[in-house]
């Protein structure tokens, strides 16, 4: 209450001391947000490239191409437990390419049993997996459906043709049978489709010299290869020195090297946002040292006052520190509110189609808040000391 | 059985090369219920002695006994124990917290006292006592003088100390305040048996204690009982000062 009536009692500077750690808090909730978002994205790259290994085509082929008889020699490597063909294409062919944090809209053809082998788990907000057995259907990621505005049910045609598109593009009509809960990583952007119409769309990519040259049956882009549940990362890692050990005409890639990559990526974006977030919190802190510094200036009699009746050197410690932290608490609170409204209103005006920019996690609160907190209650103790020291005689009779 | 003691007490200031002789050597017993008034000219050393008997200041030399509690050996937590429950200041300025209003301010000590009971309800009656039940609930800045040293005493006795020290009370206000001032701590005195230290520069109140103790050069010049003294008159409720 006390502190209360001493914020009241000079409220322009009360108010200018909590406005520095707003803005501070603000900045680190927002650049915090950025750096969750980037993050969920790379920690989807870090639990799918975790689990199992990629295997494309050998350094220096220019086709990413692979016989599909390549799985079966694979199977015979020791700790392989299961391996799959995949696709990939672009789902708007010739559309520009800008600098964004989100995965560009792409077709995945594999087997649906495949998810199951995955610790990238999707679910369904709605509909169901495609039929493997089946042709014409596809499985919107959430991103990707909001972009098309579709439903269970409706019809979309992949890839999607573009403007300037060529009298030879093709493209075919599918039928959404599920649409993904949200992930905020790769699956958002991506449109499943099974094997079979994969290898269709395959061959639609192929120059025309060669389209029917090429059995598309008999070849996949990638190999996804999976050890059994629960296989560490180490012994992934030895699974692809033993293919490439063992099965010519492919390249394994170490888990552990994508994994690195993804996490060395996502900690270089983390820092660079949360030390600018940082160094302006810092300044913000500074001004409630300064703010407390001209409260023990200005209360010296008071604390005088105390002393003489009875109050501690902890006492006197313990009263402005908890002015100082509450300052930190009040600009703290305020500017994470500030902050998360931004990203909300932010994300909220995204186009349909376009990844957000930021992610609000209990983390980055408990961080934002916390640390604001903190800043508060040490940026106090140094006046807080100067005012616990203040000899009561002298004080009191201060003019 | 004294209340204070004071035993070959000194407190000596170096400025420069000079030693300065705040307090030299003063022996006082002063017992439980006395209302003592000290005087003598500006540095003779009475705010000195009021501060070493208040435990403000440690002494150069000598031993300081409150209630038979030798507070010299005493660490600064004790001290501020000390203070908290047995000693009740008052000093000229009132030194009333502008933030808080008058029964805030006349508990404000019990903040200190952590296992102190029924405050409020002490505070309720000291401001009673002090003539102030109607302003209980204004703030510091909105009373007069006189009645902002009365909230002062008030606060002075809430924690029921045996000793209450006053540094010059009734050097802010008028002669008609000040006596009205006096009167409520010869009642206060005379009902709750505190002992009363007061440092004036006035004679007229000086002569109102029942014991005055001159000081000069840091010692004690004079140590004599009055004759005055007498019974408080009774006070009318919530005077205007």
């Amino acid at each position: 209450m006390e502190i209360a009536r001493n914020f009241y009692r000079h409220k322009l500077r009360s108010a200018l001391t909590i406005s520095g750690i707003v803005i501070g808090v603000l900045a680190l909730t927002t650049m915090g947000a950025l750096a969750e978002n980037f993050n969920a994205l790379l920690d989807g790259g870090v639990q799918y490239y975790g689990s199992n290994v990629q295997v494309g085509p050998p350094v220096g082929q220019a086709a990413s191409l692979l016989p599909l008889t390549k799985i079966d020699e694979i199977r015979q490597v020791p700790g392989v437990a299961a391996a799959f063909p995949t696709y990939g294409f672009s789902a708007k062919p010739g559309a520009v390419t800008v600098v964004s944090f989100g995965i560009p809209d792409t077709i995945i053809a594999s087997d649906p049993t495949e998810a199951a082998w995955s610790s990238l788990k999707t679910s369904y907000a709605q509909g169901h997996a495609i039929d493997a057995d089946s042709s014409g259907e596809v499985v919107l990621g959430s991103t990707i459906d909001k972009e098309f505005n579709k439903k269970i049910g409706d019809a979309i045609d992949l890839p999607v043709k573009p403007r300037d598109a060529s009298p030879d593009f093709v493209n075919h009509t599918f039928k959404v049978v599920g649409i993904l809960n949200v992930t905020r990583t790769a699956p958002d952007s991506f449109a499943y489709i099974n094997i079979t119409d994969g290898q269709m769309l395959l061959k639609d990519s192929l120059p025309v010299a060669v389209r029917d040259v090429i059995d598309v049956t008999k070849i996949a882009e990638g190999i996804d290869v999976y050890a059994k549940a629960g296989t560490p990362i180490s012994e992934l890692d030895k699974i692809a020195d033993r293919i490439n050990g063992h099965v010519s005409g492919v390249k394994a890639s170490k888990p552990s090297d994508l994994v690195n990559s993804f996490k060395q990526g996502g900690a270089i974006f983390t820092a660079i946002t949360t030390a600018a977030a940082l160094l302006a919190l810092i300044i913000g802190g500074l001004s409630v040292v300064n703010t407390m510094f001209m409260a023990v200036a200005e209360r010296v009699r008071e604390i005088g006052l105390k002393k003489a009746v009875g109050a501690t050197t902890l006492d006197i410690m313990g009263e402005f520190l908890a002015e100082a932290t509450l300052i930190g608490v009040v600009g703290g609170v305020i500017g994470y509110g500030l902050g998360a409204l931004i990203t909300i209103l932010v994300n909220a005006t995204t186009p349909p189609g376009q990844s957000t920019l930021f992610l609000i996690t209990p983390n980055l609160t408990i961080l934002a808040i916390g640390f604001a907190t903190a800043l508060g209650a040490v940026a106090g103790v140094l006046p807080a000391w100067r005012a616990a020291r203040l000899d009561p005689v002298i004080a009191l009779r201060n003019e | 059985m004294a209340n204070v003691r004071l035993v070959d007490l000194t407190k000596h200031y170096r400025r420069g090369g000079e030693v300065i002789r705040a307090l030299d050597g003063v022996t006082l017993d002063i017992d439980k219920g006395e209302f003592i008034a000290v005087v003598g000219r500006s540095g003779s050393g009475k705010t000195t002695m009021l501060d070493l008997m208040g435990l403000l200041l440690r002494p150069t030399s000598g031993s300081l006994f409150i209630d038979d509690i030798d507070t010299v050996k005493l660490g600064d937590r004790e001290l501020a124990r000390m203070r908290a429950r047995r000693i009740g200041f008052v000093f000229q300025e009132y030194n009333l917290l502008s933030g808080l209003n008058v029964l805030e301010n006349v508990m404000l000590p019990l903040r200190y006292v952590k296992e102190g009971r029924n405050g409020r309800a002490r505070a309720v009656e000291l401001i009673e006592r002090v003539g102030l039940s109607d302003r209980a609930r204004h703030r510091s800045t909105e009373l007069s003088g006189g009645q902002a040293q009365r909230v002062a005493i008030a606060r002075s006795m809430v924690n029921s100390p045996s000793l209450i020290l006053l540094d010059e009370p009734t050097g802010a206000v008028d002669t008609e305040t000040a006596q009205q001032l006096v009167d409520l701590l010869k009642r206060l005195n005379q009902e709750d048996q505190v002992t009363i230290v007061i440092v004036t520069h006035d004679l007229d109140i000086a002569k109102q204690a029942t014991r005055q103790i001159r000081l000069k050069d840091g010692k004690v010049l004079s140590d004599e009982k009055t004759q005055v003294g007498g019974a408080a008159p009774g006070l009318p409720p919530a005077q205007k000062s």
